[in-house]
């Protein structure tokens, strides 16, 4: 379905760029007439000649990204971009380019880490105008600050929206399942379409409470498998606040301050994501907002839903942890490496944590 | 505060000196008194002493250094030398977790932090110094608390982790210095990055020790690293020779001064005596080994709780180790490094650290070392602990064995957690990679 509709878009001029998780400037591929494809894996054992290439202790995100790559499951797309996200994909990047697995255009975003200091911000505007540029000579397209501009104000749309969804989500007339494959569909579609989508979906918001189960808040890199959330729903809970780093993470905190450069305003946005590891936030900040979600939401338990392998998330927990033992909060630990289902013994544990809630839910 | 000044000065100057002669003139009566065993390995370095004594002096003055001057903890990549310029007494967290891991003190600390919630899966390097600092168990006494964490991400990105969670525990400022991955050349905006930070770094490491770095501090201790770091090239250089006067193996010891103390003149004087040493081995056909038959090049950091393990079986069969890409990082380092000119050329050479850089890059290296050092074979250490080294040691395998004409062993362990090492399957693949060679 992925691959069609990528064609389509291809058929209709634009160029299709598979994109490595997590963060790149949406907006300026937008510009360039550009459609992200972003590759999570994809989930699953990785298949094919090059499933070995990477060794079994690195995570299956970039595991399974080479695989995929190399035996041709991303050939729709025109060429690759690897954000600098962490070691494993800073690795994929190089093995894919220079020991073969990817023979098309790659390009690479070395964004900044750390808190937002002037000398990030400058690198981080030099950075993107540098991939701008790449990008426009590949395309053959050159980009417009008019172009740019406008595409900011589309994805400021769509992140709005979509924060719209996840902040009243007890109020909206979607199961999980439904509502993370409508987010997760923006991994690929072209924002249009993608905002129609989203627009059709806030109609389900209603004036009052529809989710009736126990509220949870999910962390952690991506949502997978996607049957964890008919799981939950079997259960009797449902995602009230989410941090994953491929969904909540990249919707904004704050508004974007508009710079008559539109490079300027994607810098501004960069450091108006939420806390992440993989941009190394520090514990505080990261902490602070973990706590304010769960206090919104109303959030009973946190499910700490991790990738095995994936240092910067991994680096986390234990002052996750401690944070929610001191506030009482009961979480779940669930560590997987992109499987496609649950398996019997994960799936028993989130029973037996929703029924935990429930219970303390009534008793209280 | 003057107390404790008298008592690091003491220490470091007087007392620890001669507290370390009086402990290696009394290991060597025993160690004369032993009966010689046999042994695969050459004569053992004079040097070793010396660089055991160095080590212990460092060691020993930290216990007594925080309180005393401003103490830094500092990633191995990171751009030492102003913070020794400023006074700084600097602790190598990973120096300090390869003594942990040789001294079989890494599962035990590990465990202290898998207790917290840290996973098996991080690096194991990360796992004993947080463990330590959790704990205060620590094989070299006492480690002094940090006044600044200083961190660079040219090794690899857990570093940022692992000092991060060291920063919430002691509660210190932690300095970043964001090295972008080099695919090819660095370019100038992402040099000028690096440049900035290193001034964002300085004003923080001012404010804490007190001081305004000097100019001509800073150059003279530049230039000292700048010689270090040729004086280690040298001494690595003799294994071209054949047989080579030491092993890979000593080099993972002997690099301790060039990675802990870089940027002085005691580390300078040891890679002098030590040159000198291995020039004379050379002239009069001294061999790290017994007898050298065949020349290995070794790719990652060491197996550390193993090095006496692996090392034996080897030379028992005639395997020299005679380079490591490990050792020689810090020697092709110092190249790019000009004194007249310290910030400005640190933020390029610390950008290109071999671990910053591309697969290209580390295939040239692995390749020159096996072609100069003549080396008939390879050992890529499939570091579970160690991803950024380890990721795309499969094709380098391939591509080393099929353009070389070498041949070439993915062993898989961790640098220092004995417990993710299996001692029969590595034996038997280095058996077998051996038995390969006849």
């Amino acid at each position: 379905m992925r691959t069609t509709y990528l064609q389509s878009q291809k058929d209709r001029g634009r160029r299709v760029l598979a994109v490595l998780p997590i963060y790149f400037p949406r907006p300026l591929l937008t510009a360039l007439d550009v459609v992200a494809a972003e590759l999570w894996g994809p989930p699953g054992p990785p298949r094919g000649p090059a499933a070995a290439r990477v060794q079994t202790y690195v995570c299956a995100v970039a595991r399974n990204a080479l695989a995929f790559l190399s035996s041709g499951g991303a050939d729709v797309a025109d060429g690759v971009l690897f954000p600098h996200t962490c070691d494993s994909i800073q690795g994929l990047a190089t093995i894919a380019k220079d020991l073969g697995g990817w023979k098309k255009r790659s390009f690479t975003l070395l964004h900044p880490k750390g808190p937002s200091r002037q000398s990030a911000r400058t690198y981080l505007l030099a950075e993107l105008r540098g991939l701008a540029r790449e990008l426009g000579e590949w395309t053959g397209r050159s980009l417009e600050p008019k172009r740019l501009s406008e595409a900011i104000e589309l994805h400021a749309e769509i992140d709005s929206l979509r924060a719209e969804l996840l902040t009243r989500r007890a109020r909206l007339a979607l199961s999980d399942r439904a509502l993370y494959q409508l987010l997760r569909r923006g991994e690929f579609l072209w924002p249009e379409d993608h905002l129609a989508e989203l627009r059709d979906a806030r109609k389900s918001l209603n004036g009052q409470k529809v989710q009736t189960g126990v509220p949870l808040m999910a962390t952690g890199y991506v949502p997978e498998p996607g049957s964890l959330f008919e799981v939950l729903e079997q259960a009797g809970a449902f995602i009230a606040a989410d941090d994953y780093a491929a969904i909540g993470r990249r919707l904004p905190t704050r508004e974007v301050v508009r710079h008559s450069d539109p490079f300027e305003t994607l810098v501004d946005g960069w450091f108006a994501l939420p806390p992440c590891p993989t941009r190394s936030a520090d514990h505080a900040s990261r902490l602070d907002h973990l706590e304010r979600l769960l206090e919104r939401s109303g959030a009973r338990g946190v499910l700490i839903h991790q990738q095995k392998f994936c240092e910067p998330e991994l680096f986390d927990v234990p002052a996750i942890r401690k944070m929610l033992t001191e506030r009482k909060t009961p979480l779940l630990y669930l560590e997987g490496e992109l499987e496609r289902e649950l398996s019997g013994q994960a799936v028993t544990r989130i029973e037996a944590f929703a029924e935990m809630l429930s219970t303390q839910g009534r008793a209280a | 505060m003057i107390a404790r000044r008298l008592q690091y000065e003491l220490m470091s100057h007087a007392l620890g000196p001669a507290m370390v002669a009086y402990q290696t003139w009394s290991d060597e009566r025993r160690r004369s008194r032993r009966a010689a065993k046999e042994s695969p390995f050459g004569p053992q370095l004079e040097c070793t002493r010396k660089l055991k004594e160095l080590m212990t002096r460092h060691y020993l003055a930290g216990r007594y250094a925080d309180g005393a001057v401003p103490v830094a903890w500092v990633t191995s990549g990171f751009p030492v030398e102003f913070l020794r310029a400023l006074g700084f007494f600097c602790v190598y967290p990973e120096n300090h977790a390869a003594l942990c891991s040789v001294q079989r003190k890494s599962a035990e600390l590990s465990e202290v932090v898998e207790k917290e919630g840290y996973s098996r899966d991080l690096c194991s390097y990360a796992r004993s110094d947080i463990g330590c600092a959790l704990s205060l168990k620590t094989p070299v006494g006492r480690l002094p608390k940090p006044d600044l964490l200083a961190c660079c991400t040219n090794i690899c990105q857990t570093v940022l982790y692992w000092y991060r969670a060291l920063a919430e525990h002691f509660r210190v400022p932690l300095v970043l210095l964001d090295t972008p991955f080099v695919y090819g050349s660095a370019s100038p905006h992402q040099i000028q990055y690096v440049r900035d930070q290193l001034g964002e770094a300085v004003e923080t490491a001012e404010r804490i020790s007190g001081r305004k770095l000097s100019g001509e501090r800073m150059q003279r201790t530049a230039e000292l690293a700048l010689e270090g770091a040729n004086l280690w090239g040298q001494c690595l250089e003799q294994g071209r020779h054949s047989p080579s006067p030491w092993t890979g193996f000593d080099g993972f010891f002997h690099m301790a001064p060039i990675v802990s103390l870089r940027g002085s003149e005691e580390t300078n004087d040891y890679y002098r005596l030590l040159l000198a040493e291995l020039q004379d081995r050379v002239s009069r056909g001294i061999s790290g080994i017994r007898e050298e038959r065949h020349r290995l090049v070794w790719d990652n950091l060491p197996v550390w709780f193993k090095v006496r393990d692996i090392s034996t079986s080897l030379a028992q069969r005639g395997f020299n180790l005679v380079c490591t890409s490990y050792t020689n990082a810090w020697a092709e380092a110092g190249k790019r490094m000009d004194p007249q000119d310290p910030l400005g050329s640190a933020a390029r050479v610390y950008t290109h650290i071999i671990l910053n850089q591309d697969l290209n890059n580390r295939m040239e290296v692995l390749r020159r070392l096996a072609t100069e050092y003549r080396a008939d074979g390879a050992i890529l250490h499939s570091d579970r602990s160690c991803k950024p080294y380890s990721m795309g040691q499969v094709d380098l395998r391939e591509k080393l064995a099929s353009e070389l004409g070498i041949k070439v062993l993915l062993l898989e362990a961790d640098h220092a957690d004995p417990r993710a090492y299996s001692s029969e399957q590595g034996e038997t693949r280095l058996a077998a990679f051996m038995e390969s060679f006849a």
